[in-house]
Parts: structure tokens; sequence; C-alpha cells
């Protein structure tokens, strides 16, 4: 590898060993204390879009608390078996979509969703009693989240029909959907913006539409704003282009050759 | 023999030949020691025979619907004692047990249990292990019962949280899966067990039951 010069934090994230895990754990959410705190400041004008009572970036006390603590990823297997039920040993899900795929998520991000949905602001009747603070400790999400980050799931992803890339890539680009999610559909660990390359059709299509109507809970209110025009055509190009993005792991490393 | 009996002689012995040095109070309190040792890590005879009379004395249960105790993890065993003892998990037999025994009563008994040889699989009813294997393998989507192989292991032989399943009475298990669907049984540490069972008819659970006697845990 020639890239270190040029290299990204992205890609600097993406080369972190295992043992190097564990720290970036922690500084991305030192990093997201202080990303979410400066989004904090514009929710205000966007909080009318959806999700009315949700603010984007206030953290509750249980995220800071994980947020601070160091996972583990050995310990984060172990803790994982819990959700190995439905999201399976290799954190793949179901391609049909009923259950995402977790695999190469963003620590931040698992923290953030698990934390919201077993306090009830996402809300996921499915999820919500193994999300429950009997089901995991807060160490325990701090572990699963490094866990998760670090697997690669080798089954294939759920993906669309196919018959509408061209309308999804330019809506994907055109769009809002890279500005935050990113070209490679990587999203942003800082900010807990999730990776959504390689991510189940089903699933895709699902969150999308629970969002457009406000009942996923904890929305981005630019998130809400980006969909809320799409019909259910413009949702199925966008959600079968993003299935189709090779895991951005591989794809960043592919472009930076 | 009980590897703690292994670990007491060669104490005991460490021990004989350190008092040789210091004489005969040495000696004296080796042998008081020693019988502490004894006393610490065997069980009462009659303790046992509380437990063997219904679940053998190996944990290989003859009752239908009283569960195999052997190789069964300790933390669960213990945890599900002091339960029964602090009236958290119901049952009168078991309640009555509980007044002869003791914490130390408990990890004897689990350290014994855990070291039998698990209990040999069962038939199953063959017109429901298809169904019961699938979804002890991979659940129920349309509920969104997890399976069961995520916490139990695929093996069924469990870890230090979930308890050891495979092999286990297929009516034990039907009985305290209906039992957490209908919240009389509400000791499950994380309260997952109520979540799945409540998820599932009666039909799905008698099925995994028929399946569950059927699996050999082949990592023992």
């Amino acid at each position: 590898m020639t890239h270190h010069i040029t290299t990204t934090l992205l890609r600097a994230r993406v080369a972190i060993s295992a043992v190097a895990h564990r720290l970036a754990g922690f500084l991305v959410g030192v990093c997201m204390l202080a990303g979410w705190s400066v989004a904090a400041l514009a929710a205000d004008q966007l909080a009318v879009f959806g999700d009315k009572r949700y603010e984007w970036g206030k953290l509750l006390p249980e995220q800071v608390e994980v947020f601070r603590l160091t996972g583990d990823i050995e310990r984060g297997k172990e803790a994982f078996r819990g959700c190995r039920g439905c999201h399976k040993a290799d954190a793949g899900g179901l391609s049909d979509g009923t259950y995402p795929r977790l695999s190469g998520q963003h620590a931040s991000v698992v923290i953030k969703q698990v934390t919201e949905v077993r306090a009830g602001i996402r809300v996921n009747p499915k999820m919500e009693p193994f999300s429950s603070d009997h089901a995991v400790s807060p160490q325990e999400i701090a572990d699963i989240a490094v866990f998760l980050e670090s697997v690669q799931s080798t089954r294939d992803n759920g993906k669309g029909p196919g018959t509408l890339l061209t309308l999804g890539k330019s809506l994907y680009d055109k769009g809002q959907c890279a500005s935050c999610h990113g070209e490679a559909g990587e999203g942003k660990a800082i900010r807990a913006y999730p990776v959504v390359a390689s991510q189940h059709y089903g699933y895709l299509v699902r969150e999308m539409e629970l969002i457009q109507k406000g009942l996923r809970g904890n929305s981005h209110p630019k998130m809400v704003k980006a969909i809320a025009h799409y019909t259910a055509r413009d949702i199925e190009a966008v959600a079968d282009y993003m299935s189709r993005m090779p895991d951005y792991r591989l794809a960043l490393q592919t472009r930076s050759r | 023999m009980s590897p703690q009996w292994v670990t007491g002689n060669r104490w005991s012995g460490c021990l004989a030949g350190f008092s040789g040095l210091v004489g005969q109070l040495g000696l004296a309190l080796t042998l008081l020691l020693i019988a502490q040792i004894a006393r610490a890590q065997t069980i009462a005879p009659e303790k046992l025979q509380l437990c063997a009379s219904c679940h053998g004395v190996d944990g290989r249960s003859a009752v239908p619907g009283t569960p195999h105790l052997a190789g069964l993890q300790t933390s669960y065993f213990v945890r599900q004692m002091e339960d029964f003892r602090k009236g958290r998990r119901k049952s009168p037999v078991m309640q009555a047990v509980m007044t002869g025994l003791d914490d130390k009563d408990f990890a004897l008994l689990a350290t014994h249990f855990r070291e039998q040889k698990p209990p040999e699989p069962g038939k199953g009813d063959p017109a429901m292990l298809r169904k019961g294997k699938d979804i002890f393998m991979e659940g129920i989507v349309a509920s969104a019962v997890p399976a069961c192989s995520g916490c139990h292991k695929e093996d069924g032989t469990g870890t230090n949280r979930y308890p050891r399943l495979a092999g286990q009475q297929p009516q034990y298990l039907v009985e305290q899966m209906l039992n957490y669907k209908s919240g009389a049984r509400d000791n499950d540490d994380r309260s997952l067990m109520r979540a799945v069972a409540q998820r599932m008819t009666e039909a799905e659970i008698r099925a995994v039951a028929e399946f569950i006697v059927t699996m050999k845990g082949d990592e023992e």
C-alpha cells in the first residue's frame, strides 16, 4: 500500500487494526460529543420535519456514558450472542431485509441506535426486549459496537430488482444522499451517519418509508427533508442502488490504489 | 472421584510435608485443615439424595417433566437454586427442598451435576422435528422469534450465561416455555425468555422441544 500520504480520515479508519479499534472507539466518542453539540445548534430550525419530539444531536446521558467506554472486540463477539438469533453470527442479518446487516457498521451508529431503541426513541418493538438494559449493559453495547465495526459478512446482501439503477444513482449522487452517507455509501462515523453500502434492499426501503411517515422516531431532520418528496419508485430506485454498492471498506481500498 | 478430591489430596500432601518441620502442633493443625477441606468439598449424601430422588444421582432424570441436571452450567444451576429459595422461581416441591440447603451446598451440587455425563439424546416426535429444528436454528421471522441457537449455541450446549438445552426433557421444556409465556415464570434474568415465549404458539414451543431432546450436544 502506497497511499499513506494521501490517506483521508476515513481511509485511515479503514486501515485501523483490531487493537487500534479500541482507541478509535474512544476517539469517535469524543469527536461525537463535539460533533453532535455542533449539530444541535441547527436543530431548532430543522425540527419541523417529522419526528418532532426528537432532537438530533442531543446526547442521552447513557450515550455519553457508552461513548466514554472502551470497547473490546472479543468481549463484543460474546455479548453479540444475544443478537445472533436474529442478526446471525456474521452480523449479516437476513437478505430479505427483515433484520439489517450490521457487519461493518460504524461503532458510533450502533451505539446511537441501540441506546435509542432501548430508550424507546427509535420505535422498534421487535428489538426492544433484546436491547433493554436487562439484556445488554452499557459496556456490552460498547463492546458489541467495536465488534460489529470489525466484522465482514461474506454472505451476499439482498438486492432490488435492478431495473431502476440509473434513477437510483442519479438520486443518490445529485440528491442529498451522498453529502452525508458518502460517495461510497460509507456514512460518517463522527456524526453517526450510517453506512448504507451493501445494506439489504428490503431494509433500506422499509426504513425510508418509516422515515417519510415520521415513524422511525430518531431520524435526522435533514434525512426526513431529503426524502420527503420521494415517490415509492424513487425509494425503490435509490435503495436498489445503495444495496448494490460494494462493502465500503473494499471500495475505498480499491479506489486508493 | 471428583477433581476436588484430587486437589484436596495434593493440598494435604504439601501441608503434611510442611507439618513435619514444625512438629506435633503443625500436624494437628494440618489434620484439622484436611478435615475442613474434606467437609467443604464433598456433598453430604443426604443432601445429594434430596436431589437424586427425582433428578437421579447422575443428574439424569427418569421422571417425565423433571429436568435433567447433568451437564448444566453451574452459573445457571446456582441462580435457579437461589431463586427457588427466594421464591423468585415458584415450585412447591423445590421450595420445600430448599429448607435443607445453603449456599455452599448449591455450589457443591452445581459442580457435581455439571460433571455428570449429559443425558443421551431422545427420539423426539418425528412429525415435529423438521419444524422444531428450523425454529431452533433460524427462528421464526414472521413473528420475530430469534433463533434459539443464537444464545444457546448451534449444538444446544449453552454458555455460562445461557443454559444447556441439548437432550433436555421435552415435557419440562414445554412447561417452562408456557410458564414464561403466561408470566408464571418470571425469573429470567434479562426478561428475554418471556419476550421469546410470548411470540411463540404452543405448537411451535412443542416442536422445538421435540427437536431439543434429540440434540447430542457435540461440544461436550
